[in-house]
């Protein structure tokens, strides 16, 4: 099985200044068409005229991305959104107890060896 | 059934942006005559008149500054050189006059003729010489990016010929719907929320839950749970990631050719390196249009559409009744069942193919698509190898 080196393009490739093509343009008009429909409340509120750069169409479209996901209900697509872990009233009490106690236990180790 | 198409579980589609196949598959007719490339005879007329030939030119970036036009009024410049007559032939001989109107600079016009050869494009011209290349996968329409990626989403796309906002007419359905209604999962991975899809106003707008990202393809793949269907996009920008910054890898001009054939690498080598994923998946690595680069294959005629574009929206004072395709895109199809130094030659395939082959492998019949979807061709039929090969190669990145 033949393993195929490829180069890497260089970091001078890179342009987050460049002015943004006709498709980027579009896809930030279709994003705005989008985000018009979710609630007041849930819009960037960002006028779209002034982007001019890949970098600000790219946090342009985040932002609208995320906004789509989260209403509704989806995680943006592959974040892992980690759940609170429910403790129940009685867990938690019982590990504050038992903290409590390993605390107590320390003092008292520490004094009789002190004496 | 052959075991290539009896063990197929997950047909995988990568789509990358705005190059011809001459561009950047031309090169191979040297390494195999019967890959319909460039001989170096082809040429297009300057706007002095002067003949300019296909030369091995083409740079990683830089070159197509402008961003050559693609848009449906440019192409049909490209495809017919300005005849209007009725009914007319077309030439390719309109891409160098076409290139020269953004900038008005004959020399720089000159670009749009020059193509990579294969040494500098190993990624994808690895991949055509390995598995099986189409000599004929045009672009579903004649103009640019967003019609005709939805002609890979739906099969058709609802009348538009360029880059507006358009919205799904029943009864036709996106091919990750009829699959998720038919009990199958289906998914779009975009490379992250920065570069997002294409597919806004109608996919992610409504339906959010079909989409995931490319870090998600990768684990998905690492872990075994692949989609039966998924549709791979590239990064549409440079931008600011969770974990540096993250170049654009789509091709389309004037971003590093260099950058995509790593994507095109990474979305291979994650399922070719998968031994539980190998044998069963099909990938797709196509383009979505040609981007305005010069092709030499004239687009056939193509079964109408059902839909027709009004001279308003065609911008070329006649309408347009999608019955011509677009131009010739790269397109191969990858499988461990497919036999090396396949050369698809002698039939037609386009965007449509793409929800038509998904349809009919997964589905069987399915009625409600247009007419273009249910009379274009499809790939499948390539597995044909009795043993599977173990000679596939991986690539390296770095």
């Amino acid at each position: 099985m033949a393993i195929i080196k490829i180069k890497k393009p260089p970091d001078s490739a890179i342009d987050k200044a460049r002015p943004i093509s006709s498709l980027l343009r579009t896809q930030v008009e279709h994003m705005q068409e989008a985000e018009f429909r979710l609630p007041a409340d849930k819009q960037t509120n960002i006028y779209i005229n002034a982007i001019k750069t890949e970098a600000e169409a790219a946090d342009y479209i985040r932002k609208v991305t995320e906004r789509l996901h989260e209403s509704h209900g989806v995680a943006p697509a592959g974040v892992a959104r980690k759940k609170p872990a429910k403790i129940s009233q009685i867990a938690a009490s019982a590990a504050a107890a038992q903290t409590k106690q390993r605390s107590k236990k320390a003092s008292r180790t520490a004094s009789k060896k002190r004496s | 059934m052959p075991p290539g198409l009896d063990k197929l579980k997950h047909i995988v589609v990568l789509m990358m942006e705005n190059r011809s196949f001459d561009h950047m598959l031309g090169g191979l007719k040297a390494v195999d005559p019967r890959i319909d490339g460039l001989t170096g005879n082809e040429s297009n007329p300057d706007t002095s008149g002067a003949q300019v030939k296909v030369q091995p030119l083409a740079k990683f970036q830089g070159q197509l500054d402008p961003d050559p036009d693609h848009h449906f009024p440019a192409v049909d410049l490209q495809i017919f050189d300005g005849n209007n007559s009725s009914p007319r032939v077309p030439t390719m001989q309109g891409f160098v006059k076409s290139y020269f109107n953004q900038q008005r600079d004959v020399k720089h016009s000159h670009n749009i003729m020059y193509y990579f050869p294969p040494n500098k494009v190993r990624v994808l011209s690895t991949l055509a010489l390995e598995f099986a290349v189409f000599n004929r996968w045009f672009c579903s329409i004649p103009g640019p990016t967003t019609c005709n990626r939805a002609f890979a989403h739906y099969g058709t796309s609802f009348g538009q010929v360029g880059l507006d906002i358009f919205y799904v007419k029943e009864p036709y359905k996106s091919i990750y719907e009829r699959l998720d209604q038919a009990g199958f999962k289906a998914k779009i991975y975009y490379y992250d929320t920065a570069s997002s899809t294409v597919e806004i106003v109608n996919l992610l707008q409504h339906q959010p839950q079909l989409f995931g990202t490319y870090q998600q393809f990768l684990s998905d793949c690492e872990d075994g749970i692949l989609p039966d269907y998924s549709f791979v996009e590239p990064n549409y920008t440079d931008h600011d990631g969770d974990s540096g910054v993250e170049i654009a890898s789509d091709q389309h001009p004037d971003h590093h050719v260099q950058a995509g054939e790593a994507f095109i690498a990474s979305v291979y080598n994650a399922i070719r390196t998968q031994p539980k994923l190998w044998p069963n998946t099909a990938l797709l690595v196509v383009y979505d249009e040609h981007g305005g680069i010069y092709d030499h294959v004239p687009p056939p005629a193509c079964p109408k559409d059902g839909f027709v574009a009004q001279p308003n929206d065609t911008g070329t004072g006649r309408p347009f009744e999608f019955d011509r395709l677009g131009v010739r895109v790269p397109a191969i199809l990858i499988s461990p069942w497919i036999p090396k130094g396949t050369v698809v030659d002698g039939r037609i395939f386009e965007h449509a193919s793409i929800p038509n082959t998904v349809t009919k492998f997964f589905l069987g019949s399915y009625d409600q698509r247009s007419a273009r979807e249910k009379t274009s061709e499809t790939f499948l039929d390539l597995l044909t190898l009795q043993t599977m090969r173990d000679d596939a190669p991986e690539f390296q990145v770095g």
